[in-house]
């Protein structure tokens, strides 16, 4: 199998700060499970990053451990740190709430609330307090003109979230996590449900996100890996088995394994 | 991929694909057992509503009256008329005394009795006077005593009594015969003054006579009683009082009206007013006197009777009025409450002159004879029971049958016109169950319930308004205590509490939801409201201090340094909570007594001193009742009935908003609490209202409790310190001593029939905003 066809972009704007997040060491247990094996990786800003592996093999976990969203599981455990602009995500003196503030996630499942899109976009800035309508209101155009989804909805932005197409929803999912501005995005698996068409528009999207933000995104598709990010991460079984430019990992693997799974002799 | 070519290239058996017979068949059976089972869910929905509303249909139809045919006594001058207890065979009585017997079917005569006054004149005062034939002044009959009382010109009296002996002929026919005794006869008046009123006096075996002596255009009533005592051989002994004046002075006298008990005497003059004399010991007394329509001319009274019960009087006035005067404690000038009449009723009338006023013999019904027509109406609910065309000759005299089951006219043209009544439920109507009624002695009109007393002359009051307002005061204390409570409780299993908390709180609040109510009810009762009544105050201190202590805890917690509070687990901030809760609940328990000593102290009004208790205070102060079984406790009580269901069915809504929803939320920054209200509460927000609508369904069909728990006295009092009837607490106790078919049983079907309409309105004004919130936040 060729690699022509992962052709990836070329590197955009990299003057942003190389470790922006800058993971240490980190290994994460599910109560005796080990989910991560201790890992150290940098992720630059401004940047997007790809996590690829098999299935079970860490990259949500690790995903969810950038806002702690797996706090809420039972039972982890974790060593090392991590730290976004030199601070530790794990720092006492740092609300949980505010780090969720700074890292924006949009799940491989869209999961707008059921209130109209309006409210879904702005939800953010309303749990932070904001109660100017105007603000509400510019917030809200932004990001949806961010997440491409602007002209679709503009017409109807008091109707129910629900009654969007799957695509419509995960855009809609998008504005809504950039809508207070975070620094990081992190997605996971964002077009797993959706047909090719909705597929392309997210990607194009994130293209365009990466001028403001940090992407980490989580993906099966190779293709998507190669099309939308800068640098890539290959997990097998909860090990970082390799991290590097796109255009290296898919064109030049450093890793057996990596080499294996891109060509797709196992999944 | 393999699998897949494996399949297509495989010529599959024929047999792989077909289905077994028994899979059809349990398909079948099942979707028709399935189909049967919810049919006849409907059918016993409907079944259970038509059996209810089958019961109360008779309460609103109306009299069902039948015409029987006239008994024609040919002869005129006939003034009064009695009959056997069937009806079978009545008398007629003329002015001279002669009674007559007729048969009701073909109107022929069985016995004649000619009254011969002559001699009876000699055995009254034993001498021998001229045989003049003397005419009867007034004439009373009492059907069912069989007793004729006949006042005569001269002053004196006949008392007759009319047997009807029952044999039964050769083909077993039942006949009558009747026959006449002449039980006493004596002079009752010295000055031969002519006998007015006869009065048999019910409750003892004396008779009431009134003689009037006309003077100088005055009318000089005098009253004499005649007490007839069994003697020890069978005879009776009768004694005759000594006259006693009743009144010197009546100008215009139009008649005189005697209740039953002969304890009062209304006098009615042509004037249009009416004189009471009231006795006491032989002794009458003018008690009061007013103008039942007014100080106008022509404000005559056409007729008047008194209702049976003797306790209210109905007047027909000549220009289409009729009105209820009874007697009821006013407060008079001087401030005391007395015992006087007052307008009660204002009746709808029939148009023209009032032609007569016959009250029925055992309930509160009455014959209004106007213009020609003539309507049975009862006098309570003003209902007009039946109405027809009254026959063309004036109507002499009427007699209901004790069971009002028959109505018969005597008319001046010597028939005795006669009906067949059909009508179970006179005192029932619309106004009855729903209406302001104002009953007999009672003070102003008012929704009373009151479905017995011992005696049958007893104003039966079946009004369901302070039963409706007893079920909804319940239900409001109930749901006001348990509805925060559980919802509170759900949301905080549901959303806060550690898993393994809620899996040891949430079986247990099941079980909660099985405890029987009567043990609740007995707990209320026996043991929460005589603590309640001795600590009241602290008791409410504590409930007072619950939340602000939980507001304070939150905001002392919210001060805390971020290592501290990082300590404490997620889920395990209840372990501080607690201990903090308790500790201000221990203090508030502790202040109560201060409390009450500082804030409601009051002079006891038996010892004259200081005490400081609420609820004499609460009595003083707002002049409203304290009953220890008070609303407070079963609203408390009835709560801990609902808050299980409530909790449960809240806990399971909550539970079931997707995890997506709340990682999503919780991903966006929001704090847990933040998420909870805003995501997940209206997310689940339709559960929830089911859940608030099981309980407020389980509050207002809540028996035991209220029934245990309470005084279940019929009040309409918002008063949290009083108690109240609700309407199935009402059917508890009183459907076993209601008998089936009556007013009163019927009576308390309607009060089901309203606990279903009343649950019936509210769930589904709640179902459409169950719906309509369902639209707005529905899950796809
Ligand atoms: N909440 C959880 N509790 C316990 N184990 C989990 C949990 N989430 C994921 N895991 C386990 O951790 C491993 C990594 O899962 P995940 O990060 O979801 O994999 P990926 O996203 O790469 O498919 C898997 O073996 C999975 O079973
Ligand atoms: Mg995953």
């Amino acid at each position: 199998m060729s690699n022509a066809r992962f052709q990836a972009r070329p590197a955009t704007d990299q003057t942003g700060r190389p470790d922006f997040i800058s993971i240490k060491n980190f290994g994460f247990w599910y109560g005796e499970k080990k989910a991560l094996k201790s890992m150290t990786l940098d992720i630059p800003e401004r940047q997007v990053v790809a996590f690829i592996g098999p299935s079970g093999c860490g990259k949500s976990t690790l995903l969810r451990n950038l806002n702690r969203m797996n706090d809420l599981v039972d039972g982890i455990r974790h060593e090392g740190d991590i730290a976004i602009k030199g601070q530790s995500i794990y720092d006492p003196g740092l609300e949980v709430i505010s780090l969720r503030r700074r890292v924006g996630m949009v799940f491989q499942k869209s999961n707008p609330f059921p209130k109209s899109i309006y409210e879904n976009v702005v939800f953010a800035l309303r749990v932070m307090g904001v109660k100017n309508r105007a603000v509400l209101d510019e917030a809200c155009e932004t990001s949806l003109r961010k997440a491409a989804l602007w002209d679709e909805v503009k017409d109807r932005l008091n109707d129910n979230a629900l009654g969007l197409s799957g695509g419509q929803m995960q855009r809609l999912c998008i504005a809504r996590a950039i809508a207070n501005r975070p620094e990081i995005l992190l997605m996971d698996e964002p077009c797993s449900a959706l047909d090719p068409i909705a597929t392309g528009k997210i990607e194009e999207l994130i293209h365009e996100l990466k001028a403001q933000f940090t992407i980490v995104i989580v993906t099966h598709s190779m293709q998507q890996a190669a099309r939308v990010s800068d640098r890539t991460a290959f997990f097998y079984l909860g090990e970082l088995i390799e991290y590097d430019t796109t255009e290296k990992i898919f064109m030049n693997p450093g890793q057996a394994q990596t080499e294996a799974y891109i060509s797709g002799r196992f999944g | 991929m393999e699998e897949n070519q494996k399949q297509s290239t495989e010529q599959p058996p024929e047999s792989r694909f077909q289905v077994s017979r028994s899979t059809l068949l349990i398909d079948l059976w099942m979707g028709r057992i399935i189909r049967l089972g919810g049919i006849s869910v409907v059918i016993a929905v409907f079944g259970m509503l038509g059996f209810l509303v089958s019961q109360i249909f008779p309460l609103f139809s109306k009299a069902k009256v039948e015409s029987l045919a006239p008994v024609n006594f040919s002869q005129t001058g006939n003034v009064a008329l009695g009959e056997d207890e069937y009806g079978e065979m009545p008398f007629t009585c003329d002015t001279k005394g002669n009674i007559i017997f007729r048969k009701a079917g073909d109107s022929s005569v069985t016995k004649t009795w000619l009254a011969d006054f002559k001699t009876a004149t000699q055995a009254s005062d034993g001498q021998n006077a001229a045989p003049v034939s003397i005419p009867v002044t007034a004439i009373k009959t009492y059907p069912r005593d069989g007793l004729v009382l006949l006042g005569l010109a001269d002053g004196s009296v006949r008392e007759l009594k009319i047997n009807y002996k029952i044999t039964f002929d050769k083909n077993g026919k039942r006949e009558l015969e009747p026959s006449i005794d002449l039980q006493y006869a004596g002079k009752i008046s010295e000055n031969n003054s002519a006998i007015l009123e006869a009065w048999s006096v019910k409750g003892t075996e004396g008779r009431l006579y009134i003689c009037r002596q006309q003077k100088d255009g005055h009318d000089l009533l005098t009253g004499r009683r005649l007490i007839e005592r069994k003697g020890l051989g069978g005879k009776a002994k009768v004694t005759v009082s000594e006259p006693f004046p009743i009144a010197a002075d009546v100008t215009d006298l139009e008649r005189v009206l005697v209740p039953s008990t002969a304890d009062s005497l209304l006098v009615i003059r042509k004037t249009g007013e009416v004189r009471v004399y009231q006795n006491s010991e032989n002794t009458f007394s003018l008690l009061q006197s007013f103008k039942p329509f007014g100080d106008a001319k022509n404000a005559q009274i056409a007729a008047a009777g008194f209702i049976f019960g003797n306790v209210s009087v109905v007047f027909q006035g000549n220009q289409n009025e009729e009105v209820v005067w009874s007697l009821y404690p006013q407060k008079q000038a001087d401030g005391q409450m007395l015992r006087r009449w007052g307008k009660i009723h204002d009746c709808e009338t029939l148009a023209g002159v009032g032609q007569g006023i016959f009250p029925a013999a055992g309930n509160k019904c009455y014959l209004s004879v106007a213009g020609g027509r003539m309507q049975i109406r009862n006098m309570t609910n003003g209902s007009i029971r039946w109405e027809d065309s009254a026959p063309a000759s004036p109507i002499q005299q009427v007699i209901f049958s004790r069971n009002y089951n028959r109505l018969s006219l005597l008319c001046e043209d010597g028939k005795v016109y006669r009906w067949a009544i059909t009508d179970h439920h006179p005192e029932a109507s619309w106004n009855t169950f729903f209406g302001k009624i104002w009953y007999e002695g009672a003070e102003g009109p008012a929704y009373t319930w009151q479905s017995s007393s011992g005696s049958d002359e007893f104003e039966a009051k079946y009004s369901l308004v302070p039963l409706i307002y007893g079920t909804v005061k319940g239900t409001f204390y109930a749901l006001l205590f348990a509805i925060p409570i559980a919802l509170l409780a759900a949301v905080y299993v549901s959303h806060f509490l550690r898993p393994e908390w809620k899996s040891v709180i949430k079986p247990m609040m099941e079980i909660m939801a099985s405890l029987p109510s009567v043990v609740l009810g007995f707990l209320a009762g026996l043991w929460l409201a005589p603590l309640v009544d001795t600590h009241l105050i602290p008791i409410l201190c504590v409930i007072g201090v619950l939340a602000p202590s939980a507001l304070l805890a939150g905001y002392i917690w919210s001060k805390l340094p971020q290592p501290v509070r990082r300590r404490v687990g997620p889920g395990w901030e209840f372990a501080y909570l607690f201990p903090f809760i308790v500790l201000c609940a221990y203090g508030a328990w502790q202040l109560g007594p201060t409390i009450e000593s500082t804030f409601f102290t009051v002079k006891d009004l038996a010892s004259g001193q200081n005490i400081s208790d609420f609820r004499e205070w609460w009595r003083q102060s707002t002049g409203l009742n304290y009953d220890s079984r008070n609303s407070l406790v079963v609203g408390f009580v009835m709560g801990f009935a609902v808050i299980p269901i409530v909790f449960t069915i809240a806990e399971d809504a909550l539970s079931n908003v997707p995890n997506s929803l709340i990682s999503g939320s919780l991903a966006l920054g929001a704090s847990r609490w933040q998420t909870v209200w805003t995501v997940v509460v209206p997310t689940a927000v339709s559960g929830i209202l089911s859940a608030v609508m099981i309980g407020f369904g389980r509050a207002v069909g809540e028996t035991m409790i209220v029934v245990m728990a309470t005084g279940n006295t019929a009040v309409m009092e918002a008063n949290p310190f009083n108690g109240m009837r609700t309407l199935s607490a009402n059917i508890a106790v009183e459907l076993p001593e209601a008998a089936a078919g009556e007013t009163h049983f019927r009576a308390l079907f309607l009060g089901a029939c309203c606990l279903f309409a009343l649950t019936f309105i509210v769930n589904t004004f709640a179902e459409t905003l169950r719906q309509r919130l369902r639209k707005r936040y529905k899950m796809n």
